[in-house]
């Protein structure tokens, strides 16, 4: 936990928890990929899936529990559903990471050039 | 009743036959709590010294319960190491079971105070107001620590996780 101490000690280059990133999403970039959320608020809705599920894997939410509510008691038949969805979160969490870190290294350059001007 | 005299007859009878029974039943009766009751109490300088010799104490410590109707005769009153606890189990004493030694005083109220039971608290190593310091300094300690950090929260470097709504755009890092 080394980034808490560092955003301690230096508030102005690393961000804090849970950060909104601040810069334009496309700087440095020519171009990138939008996320796409698969599963509509009707879909969502209609599976009463909890709100802090409906991120960009709530489709593969969706599709897990309803193997699971179709093959019950025999869930092992879901273990595809399941890893798919797991993947497509962990995904997601590395995502988190990736914006993090970019964020920071912005900082940094956003404090190196106000420096150099 | 009838018993009780016929008992008695075959007493006589042994002991007109064998004069040794009669002996070895005195012999018997030895022992008995009368024995061991405490004299009455002191009332004369000289009873008191008797009674301190009798009881393995010099004159300056022998003191006797009050005798106020309560007390236990010429029993010695003893105000110290009550408790067998307490006492060092690494002395060598002449009765290492009972922590005592040969002609030590015990006191009147021994069963309350044996091992098992009661004991007579030793003193505290330290005074009051130093425990009381201790207390306040652990406790302000923890406190400050608690307020100091109540706002620097160990946290995993990740940012906040990205939920679709209408009007926002979030972005891959793939082109």
């Amino acid at each position: 936990m080394g980034n808490a101490l560092t955003h301690y000690m230096k508030p102005d280059v690393m961000p804090g928890p849970d950060v909104v990133p601040t810069f334009d999403p496309l700087l440095g970039f020519k171009s990138r990929k939008e996320r796409v959320m698969i599963a509509t608020q009707e879909e969502m809705e209609s599976a009463k899936l909890p709100l802090e599920f409906r991120d960009y894997c709530a489709h593969l939410a969706i599709a897990y529990q309803a193997c699971r509510s179709d093959t019950f008691p025999f869930v092992y038949k879901c273990a595809h559903q399941k890893h798919e969805y797991l993947t497509c979160e962990y995904e997601d969490y590395v995502l988190r990471m990736k914006e993090f870190e970019r964020e920071r290294r912005l900082l940094e350059r956003q404090k190196r050039l106000n420096k150099a001007a | 009743m009838s018993a009780f005299v016929k008992t008695v007859c075959l007493a006589q009878k042994l002991c007109a036959a064998n004069p040794v029974v009669a002996r070895q039943a005195i012999r018997s009766m030895a022992g008995w709590n009368k024995d061991y009751k405490p004299g009455p109490y002191p009332q004369t300088e000289k009873e008191r010294l008797a009674a301190a010799k009798k009881y393995y104490l010099l004159p300056e410590e022998y003191k006797p319960y009050a005798d106020d109707g309560l007390g236990y005769g010429d029993y010695p009153k003893l105000g110290y190491g009550l408790g067998v606890e307490a006492k060092d189990s690494y002395y060598p004493w002449d009765y290492p079971e009972h922590k005592r030694n040969q002609h030590e005083p015990i006191s009147a109220d021994h069963d309350l105070y044996s091992e098992d039971r009661w004991s007579q608290a030793e003193p505290p190593r330290y005074s009051n107001a130093y425990y009381f310091a201790c207390f306040l300094g652990v406790m302000s300690g923890c406190l400050a620590l608690y307020y100091w950090l109540d706002d620097k929260k160990m946290y995993r470097p990740v940012a906040a996780k990205q939920y679709p709504s209408p009007g926002v755009k979030h972005y891959t890092f793939e082109k």
